[in-house]
């Protein structure tokens, strides 16, 4: 049925192709390999090409495997020294008939793999456990004793907090008398007494203050009478709160503490206020003039 | 060789070797006949035309010719049994019905 043809196959591989089909068919079972090998050597004259008889060959070394898989383990004397020789894979289909030549393979890899896996724990944790090398440990030298801390000086529990606030000192405020003044007489008086607000706690020693006023050359109340408060003859006591400099400047506009009673005097006390700035007497501290911020009364009277 | 037919897998391959031989069952055909007709490669071709035989679907015989005067060796010829080729018919009696055996 089929004609042989003519080829021009390479000797070096026909030799090839010939090797393999010879190694093919002695790796099949014993009953089985010389058929094969004449049938292969048979059929492979149909094929012309160097490359499809190749092909063919290879093809008939995988055939084998699946033949040695399939064929019965019975038939296959184990004695056989044509047998002894194909390897493994007739290895695995004698011995372990349970198994295909698939799952042999696939058993082998995982258990290589799961050796591997054991073999690396094993490693790790050996050489976690490992001591320093000999040369480290004469490196180290005798362990410094640890210093040796001053004893702590023990806790007090202090259950009560008490800080003594001293009370400010407030000196009374005096009245200035306007002299050469027919009409009017401003007199410095707190209405009321001022509590300033309470200093940090800081417990300090007593201090010498004296607060400060409308000092020399302050203007005079006559000049800030308003005329129409004089023409309806109106009158009053205004008490203004400034806060001046060590120079005795203000440093803020002055505010109406309590009102006479009347918004134009108040305006003019608060006027006469900002025009005294630089003439107020600073407060001292010990002797010492510091920014402070107090009230004085400015009177509004009619000289009668 | 001692397998039962139940152990015969229908694969594609099986089928189409099976076919090739169904177009003339009385023909005796080599492994290079079957892969010029159905295109097979060897390392399927051969595994199966083994366990058809085994499964006593085929039976094999050497060719009867001389291969010093032919110019050739001799190929080993494969046919379908009697039973072979009635379990080859219901099983592409069974394929043409939907249902493969």
């Amino acid at each position: 049925m089929s004609q042989r043809n003519e080829r021009s196959t390479p000797p070096e591989l026909e030799d090839v192709t010939h090797w393999l089909i010879h190694h093919a068919a002695r790796r099949a079972p014993e009953s089985l390999s010389s058929r094969l090998q004449e049938e292969w050597f048979a059929d492979l004259e149909s094929r012309s090409s160097a490359l499809s008889r190749l092909r063919f060959a290879v093809g008939c070394c995988w055939a084998t495997m699946v033949i040695a898989s399939d064929y019965p383990r019975s038939r296959v004397p184990a004695s056989s020294p044509v047998a002894a020789a194909r390897g493994f894979v007739t290895l695995i289909d004698r011995n372990f008939g349970y198994f295909s030549l698939r799952s042999g393979t696939l058993f082998l890899i995982a258990g290589l793999h799961a050796a591997l896996f054991f073999g690396l724990i094993a490693t790790l944790s050996h050489t976690r456990g490992l001591a320093a090398p000999q040369d480290l440990q004469h490196i180290v030298v005798d362990p410094v004793p640890p210093k040796t801390l001053p004893p702590q000086p023990p806790w007090i529990e202090v259950k009560d907090w008490m800080v003594r606030v001293p009370k400010p000192m407030i000196t009374e405020p005096r009245n200035i008398e306007v002299e050469n003044d027919p009409t009017t007489e401003v007199v410095e008086k707190s209405p009321e007494p001022y509590s300033p607000p309470l200093p940090p706690v800081t417990p300090t020693r007593a201090v010498q203050q004296v607060a400060g006023g409308p000092g020399a050359g302050f203007p005079e109340t006559a000049d800030f009478y308003p005329s129409v408060s004089i023409h309806l003859e109106e009158e009053g006591f205004s008490t203004v709160r400034v806060c001046v400099d060590k120079t005795g400047r203000l440093t803020s506009a002055p505010t109406t503490v309590k009102g006479s009673g009347s918004t134009r005097l108040d305006e003019a006390a608060l006027k006469l206020a900002r025009a005294g700035s630089g003439h107020y007497r600073a407060t001292t501290e010990d002797g010492q003039a510091v920014n402070s911020c107090y009230p004085f009364g400015i009177r509004f009277q009619l000289k009668k | 060789m001692g397998k039962k037919d139940a152990n015969v897998r229908m694969s594609l391959q099986t089928l189409r070797v099976l076919e090739v031989f169904l177009e003339n069952p009385t023909e005796q055909l080599a492994g290079a006949d079957v892969h010029q007709r159905c295109g097979i490669a060897s390392g399927t071709l051969y595994p199966i035309l083994l366990r058809l035989e085994s499964a006593g679907w085929f039976v094999s015989q050497w060719e009867s010719i001389d291969p010093s005067s032919a110019g050739r060796p001799r190929r080993r010829l494969y046919r379908l049994t009697s039973a072979g080729l009635r379990r080859a018919s219901e099983v592409f009696a069974s394929f043409n019905r939907g249902v493969l055996a």
